[in-house]
């Protein structure tokens, strides 16, 4: 118990003590989390869409190997990526970071969308025969019907993001002032035996995600309400 | 049946295609191993490194509520082992066969023990063992001592191994008989804390047993940019490194080597530990404090062709991978 009430306490001072490490940090957090979900999105639910409205032979096939991809084990992608960018300029760079975050949460996002899309898909189609309407503009009512999903897909995609630790760990090196983020720092603390200061930071990242989603639940109810 | 079965064919081939592309650009073409490495310097006074036991007080402050029995009969049987003296000259010879070098030196009188050591019983079987990575890597517990240990006497040695300052939290929490690590400040403080947590075992007069050591090693690229091989010593050679700014991958983690690392650099460097955290100005972008263990740290200095400071054992297990 004294473990949570000294982590509590370090976490409270820590954020108010505006400590340029831990800002440093945070802000790294932020822009690795923050672009990747936002290109994972971008890719994966256009992709979600294509793969729910449109037949083509191997969709199945294409359905299950999306749906494997959502498993793809963090360290496993960490490692080809860096044998893969051994030898550049991109090697423990938050650049590469990203891309890695990109590689494991595009599959959820396509798979997620295109999981609601083809659950409503039998409605919507039925609407767009009513209408005569091209399999692309159908393609652009299941978007519309989906909006809100969307914001549920991206906050999966951004938790994902933010608190992965094996594949950042090794693509970014975890190199204080360039590429350490939240969760390689708390793995450092604990490392360090600093059992606190790392639930201090858990803390931490916990409240970021929790900003992060009661932005996204206002934003929902605003889409709900329109 | 037969167009979709080709096209779940053709997936798989084209999934494969792209896999052995990708991989082979990097994995066929580049060297392995530490390729890129060097060992510029060792057996330098400086850069010993000393290694103890401390058995841990069952009466203890701990930092949380311990219900686990400590088991002060086992840790007991295993200090008078490891320090006796066959157990000694065992150590002496680890890694000849393997590394053709002494990979860890008994201390110069040093007082061996000869207390006899009771066979496990039940309630003394299990034995809890929490030390650094840079003993565990070596081998030199797991794959060599603790076997013959167990054999001998039917205890079963748990090793739990984690930083120097995890691997002493751990005591702290109560989840450790005894310790064996490599720092000697933080040993000192974990035994003064005021808390109770060390223990002094029958027939020595301080808690911390300081009984073997080895050498940390200067590693550095091929080419060393620095020059710091030609240095007279482990200093020098890290005042070049500072003056020409050359990449130093640092633990950066509080652990046994990281203490070592910041007390060889120049003073006014502004290199050094506060309250557990590494402390560096913030325009060195040469010098790199990654906060991972010791293989991790040679992986980048190899990546990036930076120096690093290694024990041998772990340079030379992650040398001989390798060449194997």
């Amino acid at each position: 118990m004294n473990y949570l009430l000294a982590s509590l306490k370090s976490a409270w001072e820590m954020m108010f003590s505006g400590n340029s490490d831990l800002l440093e940090i945070v802000a790294t957090t932020l822009r690795m989390a923050g672009i990747s979900s936002v290109t994972a999105l971008l890719i994966g639910a256009p992709l979600g869409v294509l793969l729910a409205v449109f037949n083509f032979p191997g969709k199945r096939a294409a359905r299950t190997l999306l749906r494997t991809c959502m498993a793809l084990p963090p360290v496993v992608v960490g490692i080809a990526l860096f044998i893969m960018a051994s030898g550049t300029k991109l090697v423990y760079s938050v650049k590469l970071m990203i891309i890695a975050q990109i590689v494991l949460i595009t599959p959820v996002t396509a798979g997620l969308t295109e999981s609601y899309l083809s659950a409503i898909l039998p409605d919507l189609k039925e609407t767009a025969g009513g209408l005569r309407m091209s399999k692309w503009k159908l393609c652009l009512l299941a978007a519309n019907e989906s909006k809100r999903n969307f914001i549920v897909v991206y906050l999966m995609a951004f938790s994902r993001s933010i608190a992965e630790v094996g594949a950042v760990q090794i693509v970014g090196g975890n190199i204080l002032h360039e590429t350490r983020v939240m969760t390689t720092a708390i793995a450092l603390e604990y490392g360090k035996g600093s059992l606190s200061l790392a639930v201090a930071l858990g803390i931490i990242l916990f409240a970021i995600a929790f900003v992060v989603n009661a932005a996204a639940a206002l934003i929902q109810d605003r889409i709900g309400r329109s | 049946m037969r167009k979709r079965r080709s096209l779940y064919l053709a997936v798989t081939a084209l999934v494969a295609v792209l896999v052995v592309a990708l991989t082979s650009c990097n994995w066929f073409s580049k060297p392995k191993g530490l390729s890129n490495l060097d060992l510029l310097i060792e057996r330098d006074a400086a850069m010993i490194n000393v290694y103890s036991v401390i058995a841990v007080n069952p009466n203890a402050n701990f930092d949380n509520t311990v219900s686990r029995e400590i088991n002060v009969v086992g840790a007991d049987a295993f200090i008078n082992w490891i320090t006796s003296g066959s157990t000694l000259e065992l150590i002496n010879d680890f890694g000849k066969s393997k590394y053709k070098e002494q990979l860890f030196y008994v201390e110069d009188g040093f007082v061996s023990s000869s207390a006899s050591i009771p066979q496990a019983t039940a309630d003394t079987r299990v034995i809890k063992l929490s030390t650094t990575t840079s003993v565990n890597d070596s081998g030199l517990l797991e794959g060599y001592l603790v076997p013959t240990f167990e054999d001998k006497y039917g205890y079963d040695v748990q090793v739990v191994s984690a930083g120097t300052g995890a691997a002493i939290t751990t005591a702290k929490n109560g989840n450790a008989d005894l310790l064996l690590v490599h720092s000697k400040a933080q040993e000192e403080a974990f035994i003064n804390a005021g808390n109770d947590y060390a223990r002094v075992v029958d027939g020595r007069t301080d808690a911390r047993i300081h009984f073997m050591y080895n050498y940390f090693v200067l590693i550095g690229p091929k080419g060393d940019p620095a020059g710091a091989k030609s240095a007279e010593d482990v200093k020098a050679a890290f005042a070049l490194i500072y003056q020409s700014e050359s990449t130093f991958i640092s633990r950066g983690d509080n652990s046994g080597t990281h203490s070592a690392e910041v007390k060889l650099w120049p003073s006014d460097s502004g290199i050094g530990i506060a309250d557990g955290q590494a402390v560096f100005p913030e325009s060195y972008t040469w010098y790199k404090s990654v906060g991972q263990g010791m293989g991790a740290c040679l992986v980048m200095a190899n990546e990036l062709s930076a120096y690093v400071l290694s024990d041998k054992a772990t340079w030379l297990a992650y040398r001989f991978n390798e060449k194997s």
